[in-house]
């Protein structure tokens, strides 16, 4: 091997530029070691090369040296942090001070952590135990405002019978109201009936007390005799010929008695004199 | 210099430093600082061209220097090659982490404000101002250099950039390399 050949092959200056790899590097330094022409010869490219670096010098900006060493001190510190036992043992308060916190702040974090975990376990219990609780509320609320309006449509029908029973017990009450009782014919001898006339409003109310069951198709019709002459008086409902309630009727202008006859269902123009049941005068 | 009076940077020998460092001595840090900062921060901010990015880096330097100084090899080199070479390759690091390189490789070295400003005397006596040094290389032999050096190109792809056969570029670096050795001579 020929030093002054492979000095002058380049491969130092590319040494110098740190553009050889590991095995190269390895191969020069090997070379420099043992040939001190090699070395003294690196050493005068890497001067070279260094004047020329050193060329570019440049004063930092002010500020950077406390920054920079500051920030230099901060880093190396870092390492230490991890490792308690040596920040124990280094002298300098401002480290330990350092290492505490980020300690104290990793066993907070895996507290924090644990104390979450509990919270949304006991949190999906709960969710859990108020959702069925929900649930039958629900039921029960459903049950409640069927029962709610149950009892109200009861009470509007209690209400609608006792304005209806209210305005009966007025008819009954008024002394306009003459009272005329209808005694039953040798047709029906227990028919028993009363008719209430208020000549001044000329309103008619029937009360049924006993009628006989009419077959299918008949109906009781209410006449009022003027002068001798049948006035139809109107049908009687079937809850009115059951005793039920009172019944308004037809309004007669003057009547001197009133008479019941059965008629096909929806009434006669004239009375079936032979179907008379009950009969009553004033 | 008496024992008593406070170490200026230019008193303090690279032996001392080494010995200091090596013992994990914290506060020669701040003596290797005002040794070597200003060449160092000037190669730095030469790759990485902007100023934040090269205070960042410097202080990487410093950091890195002291964690891996059992590295150091005195019998290898001198402490301020091995310096400049971590300063330099955390700042090559850099521009090849980030797009540094399309933006920055056509930017001429003439336009820099190191080739205006006056070379600062530091520690080497035979400090050789930046002009004089680029007026012994050719333009080409410049040229190379700056993209080998601080461009963190291979020489494969200096050869690509200037659309150069691979042999040229390497004739070209070892030429400029010989001229700045020469300088120093």
């Amino acid at each position: 091997m020929n030093i002054q050949e492979y000095i002058e092959s380049g491969i130092l200056e590319e040494y110098a530029l740190g553009v050889l790899d590991a095995a190269q590097r390895a191969e020069v330094e090997r070379y420099a070691a043992e040939y001190p022409a090699v070395q003294q010869e690196l050493d005068l490219i890497q001067q070279g090369l260094e004047s020329y670096a050193q060329a570019h010098t440049q004063n930092p900006p002010a500020g950077m040296r406390e920054r920079v060493l500051a920030g230099f001190q901060a880093a190396i510190r870092q390492p230490e942090a991890a490792a308690p036992v040596a920040v124990a043992a280094e002298p300098v308060v401002r480290s330990i001070a350092s290492a505490q916190p980020g300690e104290a702040e990793a066993a907070g974090f895996n507290w924090l952590m644990a104390a979450s975990v509990a919270l949304l376990v006991l949190s999906a219990a709960a969710n859990l135990i108020l959702y069925n609780r929900w649930q039958s509320s629900e039921t029960q609320l459903v049950a409640l405002q069927a029962d709610q309006s149950r009892v109200a449509s009861t009470m509007q029908a209690v209400e609608k019978r006792l304005d209806t029973r209210t305005q009966e017990l007025a008819v009954l009450r008024s002394e306009q109201f003459n009272a005329v009782e209808l005694a039953g014919t040798p047709v029906a001898p227990e028919a028993k009936a009363r008719v209430l006339y208020n000549k001044a409003t000329k309103a008619v109310y029937v009360d049924v007390r006993n009628l006989p069951t009419l077959p299918e198709g008949k109906q009781y019709q209410l006449w009022a005799m003027d002068k001798g002459k049948p006035v139809d008086a109107g049908m009687l409902a079937a809850a009115t010929t059951a005793g039920d309630s009172l019944q308004q009727m037809k309004n007669i202008a003057n009547a001197e008695a009133f008479a019941m006859t059965v008629e096909p269902a929806g009434g006669s123009e004239n009375p079936t004199m032979e179907t008379m049941t009950v009969l009553g005068k004033f | 210099m008496s024992p008593t009076t406070p170490e200026s940077p230019t008193s303090v020998t690279e032996d001392l430093l080494v010995q200091r460092l090596r013992a994990r001595d914290e506060s020669a840090m701040t003596l290797f600082y005002d040794k070597y900062s200003s060449a160092l921060y000037g190669v730095i901010l030469r790759i990485v061209k902007t100023e934040e990015v090269a205070e960042d880096v410097l202080q990487e330097s410093l950091v890195k220097i002291w964690n891996s100084f059992q590295s150091y090899d005195a019998s290898k080199g001198r402490l301020f090659t091995w310096v400049l070479n971590v300063s330099r390759n955390l700042a090559i690091d850099k521009i090849r982490s980030r797009q540094y390189r399309v933006s920055s490789r056509t930017q001429p070295l003439e336009e820099s404000a190191a080739l205006r400003q006056a070379a600062t005397p530091t520690f080497r006596p035979e400090h050789i101002g930046l002009q004089e040094m680029t007026s012994k290389l050719n333009p080409e032999q410049k040229q190379i250099i700056d993209l080998l050096y601080f461009g963190g190109f291979t020489q494969s792809e200096v050869a690509e950039e200037l659309n150069l056969p691979l042999g040229t570029v390497k004739t070209r670096a070892r030429a400029a390399i010989k001229v700045l050795a020469k300088l120093i001579r």
